[in-house]
């Protein structure tokens, strides 16, 4: 027997969107050549800086838009095929929602869109609300929401299918950070029922912590993809040496070396940028009686590894 | 073979859209066919080519409600100050033209025409007018012969109109005492005043004004 | 079906919810109650003042209020970002417009029923009569309405709200003078004219078929015959005008 590997939740391939300027005709290619898979039950983060085509990169796939070139798959099927949005719950970024509606009317629309029966939809709804910390406001018009407030409306429409597959743009924007902390809660228990989450952030800080694969994004063009830890494991980037306390001549004579020494509250921290200079500094230390708290290896932090992407994607366009 | 479904798939809705708006046209065409051999009544109403009434963009009769309240106006003011009515047989022929099924300003205008200005010609004319669009209609009819009666003193023609209206459906009983007191009693004072005293019914309160006038004239106490 | 009536449900709420609808509904029964002051002045035509200006008025208005507010309606979900949470569902963008429009036809429909019972109260308080075949002309009416509003939705499916609103107004205009088109064009001397006329005439919707308020007023009740022709005729006009917006929007890209 052949095991055959499931079929990818998404699969986008070649995927190139061109807008032309209606007054100009001048085209700008928003997004160019993106080829990438999500696998069933992961979280990607999909990052880069504004005008990355990451928001653009997101409508192609809900079929919001029509690609130039290049096939997107959702579910094996045509984002444009409503069947394929069924199990889909988005988030957009900066959400603007009827301001006409109360919050529990526009969930009863969300689940009437979704083919759900209106007492069901209704239960959903309201369950929702109170897991996000709206159930004070159910009848509230959405006019009257913050931003805060309409941020966690969003993610309660997002959720209200049980989808399979949620796509957020900028999920964390406006939120305070108990909020950011409970939606990072929602997406792990999300994900821990199986769901395939691809959000889109540039706050990488907020990233990072549940992330299993990022991609990083760059005018159009994905720069790279991998796990977190896979992405950084190319290079340690320095050591660190924590000592108790520190005498003066063995001090001097790691800065004569070209090293990094600096006091961290009442210890020292010296940073080693070779691998072979390490063992010369202990050394140094252990001659001198030094007592070494620990030797760690600093890798690159993912927000560093960005910048580095960036500026070797900016150099390979021009 | 792929790009041949796609090309018609996307014209699909025109050539749909397309099928429908000759369907609807020709529908439309057979409606109108039927209507217009239908009754009178009905032709009036159907779409027609009069450039008044196409103008007025759909709401002819409510304009022609507003011409004729004008009118009203036109003649109020003037029975103060000179008595002078020239324009209204141009206003009532602008109702007309936009609701020709609209009785009142040709009589109220036949009216004022005949007897306010003397011009019996130019009343009878709008009366003849208002008939042709409205042939079934009695009270036209019967106002030409009361103006025949009254304005022209042709008694034997009042007759005929009297005699006519008679027949028409719809008509009161006295249609036909008038035929036959005017063909008996030509130039009769009683006969005048009877038709006077009609006029007195009407909702018109300009007319009733006339009325009285004349009955005064005649030697007769209006009567309640 | 389910989701074009959430659609239609969620553009009632919307338009209602709009302040302008309560002004104009006061207006329109304000309109009845002025029109009511003209009757003495009618010298007994005041019956017929009421009902030629209340049915005029309504159907003014409803048209006025179907341009306007309708011609913003889906301009309004773009610039404001609303359907994208909307599209992101698994609703057919064409399920999207035919919803609009169902909510857009319904809330100008009632409108205009408003303002007819208003007229039919007036004439039973004051008159004391019921005039039951203003119904046959307000039939007509809502069904012209319909027209009006899937131009409307057409038109906003690929232009400004400015520019459909002017589209849709010419379209009404040309509509009314459709017969008059076609007999100038036919008895003109050029058979080009009268090819290029008689073409604009099987396009344009023919809305002289719909105008029965002339008839009723003068008491006479609309055949049901010619409600069922002018019935289906709309339908399918609007049916023609939505297949072709909806393959429109459908090509849409959404920035």
């Amino acid at each position: 027997m052949r095991e055959v590997a499931p079929l990818p939740l998404l699969h986008v391939d070649g995927l190139t969107k061109v807008y032309r300027d209606p007054m100009t005709l001048k085209p700008f290619t928003a997004v160019d050549g993106l080829s990438f898979s999500l696998d069933r039950g992961e979280i990607f983060g999909l990052l880069g800086p504004n005008g990355a085509g990451k928001t653009t990169t997101i409508k192609l796939i809900l079929g919001l838009g029509r690609p130039t070139r290049g096939s997107i798959r959702l579910d094996g099927r045509d984002p444009r095929d409503p069947a394929a949005r069924r199990r889909l719950g988005y988030l957009p970024e900066n959400p603007c929602f009827y301001d006409h509606l109360t919050a529990v009317e526009y969930l009863e629309l969300t689940a009437a869109l979704f083919g759900i029966d209106a007492q069901a939809g209704r239960r959903a709804g309201l369950a929702l609300l109170e897991r996000l910390g709206l159930a004070a406001h159910v009848r509230k018009p959405l006019r009257k929401f913050s931003k805060g407030m309409i941020q966690r409306l969003g993610l309660a429409q997002a959720l209200l299918n049980a989808p399979t597959f949620l796509v957020l743009d900028e999920p964390m924007s406006g939120l305070d950070p108990i909020g950011r902390a409970e939606v990072k809660q929602i997406l792990r228990e999300e994900r821990s029922r199986g769901t395939t989450i691809l959000m889109s952030s540039h706050v990488l800080a907020e990233t990072e912590p549940i992330c299993d694969r990022v991609g990083i994004m760059s005018g159009g063009k994905l720069l790279e993809v991998g796990t977190i830890s896979g992405l950084l494991a190319t290079g340690v980037r320095e050591w660190e040496i924590s000592v108790e306390s520190l005498p003066e001549r063995p001090a001097a004579e790691l800065r004569a070396a070209g090293h990094r020494v600096e006091p961290l509250g009442t210890r020292w921290l010296i940073r080693i940028a070779e691998g072979p200079a390490l063992q010369r500094a202990l050394k140094v230390l252990t001659q001198s009686e030094v007592f070494v708290n620990s030797v760690e290896p600093r890798r690159e932090t993912l927000e560093e590894h960005f910048v580095r992407a960036l500026s070797r994607g900016k150099a390979a366009r021009s | 073979m792929t790009q041949i479904r796609a090309r018609v798939a996307a014209l699909a809705p025109f050539l749909v859209a397309v099928a429908l708006l000759a369907g609807g046209d020709l529908l439309d065409a057979v409606g109108k066919a039927r209507f217009q051999s239908g009754g009178a009544d009905e032709l009036l109403y159907y779409p027609s080519g009069l450039m008044v009434r196409q103008a007025a963009l759909g709401y002819e009769t409510a304009a022609a409600d507003v011409a004729w309240l004008r009118g009203i106006q036109y003649y109020g003011e003037h029975r103060l100050t000179d008595q002078k009515f020239d324009l209204i047989g141009h206003v009532m022929d602008i109702v007309a033209d936009l609701d020709p099924a609209f009785i009142q300003p040709y009589i109220f205008g036949g009216f004022v025409l005949a007897q306010e200005m003397k011009q019996p010609e130019r009343g009878l004319l709008l009366l003849e007018r208002g008939r042709v669009a409205n042939p079934e209609n009695w009270d036209l009819v019967f106002e030409a012969g009361f103006l025949h009666y009254v304005c022209r003193h042709d008694y034997a023609t009042a007759s005929r109109y009297f005699t006519w209206a008679s027949r028409l459906p719809g008509h009161p009983e006295y249609a036909e005492r008038f035929a036959a007191f005017a063909s008996q009693k030509a130039g009769n004072r009683g006969m005048a005043i009877l038709l006077w005293k009609r006029v007195l019914a009407t909702g018109n309160k300009y007319m009733q004004e006339v009325a009285r006038r004349e009955l005064k004239r005649l030697g007769e106490e209006e009567q309640r | 079906m389910i989701r074009v009536l959430a659609v239609a449900r969620n553009t009632v709420r919307e338009v209602v919810r709009e302040r302008i609808v309560l002004v104009l509904a006061i207006f329109g029964a304000a309109l009845v109650a002025a029109s009511q002051v003209l009757s003495p002045l009618a010298m007994g035509e005041g019956k017929k003042v009421v009902t030629d200006f209340g049915l005029a008025g309504s159907s003014l208005l409803a048209t006025l209020l179907a341009v306007f507010l309708g011609s913003s309606l889906l301009h309004k979900e773009l610039d404001r970002r609303t359907i994208y949470a909307v599209m992101a569902k698994p609703i057919r963008r064409a399920e999207f417009l035919v919803g609009k429009f169902l909510g857009l036809w319904t809330t100008t429909g009632f409108l205009l029923a408003g303002m007819t019972l208003t007229v039919l109260a007036v004439l039973t308080v004051v008159h004391g009569e019921t005039p039951w075949i203003l119904f046959g002309s307000l039939l007509l009416t809502v069904m012209e309405l319909g027209i009006v509003t899937a131009f409307v939705i057409f038109f906003s499916s690929f232009t400004t709200p400015g520019l459909t609103a002017f589209f849709t107004v010419s379209v009404i205009v040309t509509g009314n003078f459709a017969e008059q088109i076609l007999y100038f064009g036919g008895h003109g001397d050029s058979p080009v004219l009268a090819g290029m006329t008689n073409a604009l005439y099987w396009i344009v919707p023919h809305f002289a078929t719909f105008n029965a308020r002339g008839m009723v007023t003068h008491g006479i009740a609309v055949p049901p015959e010619r409600i069922a022709f002018a019935v289906t005729y709309s339908l399918l006009y609007m049916g023609a005008l939505l297949t072709v917006a909806g393959a429109i929007f459908e090509r849409k890209d959404f920035r």
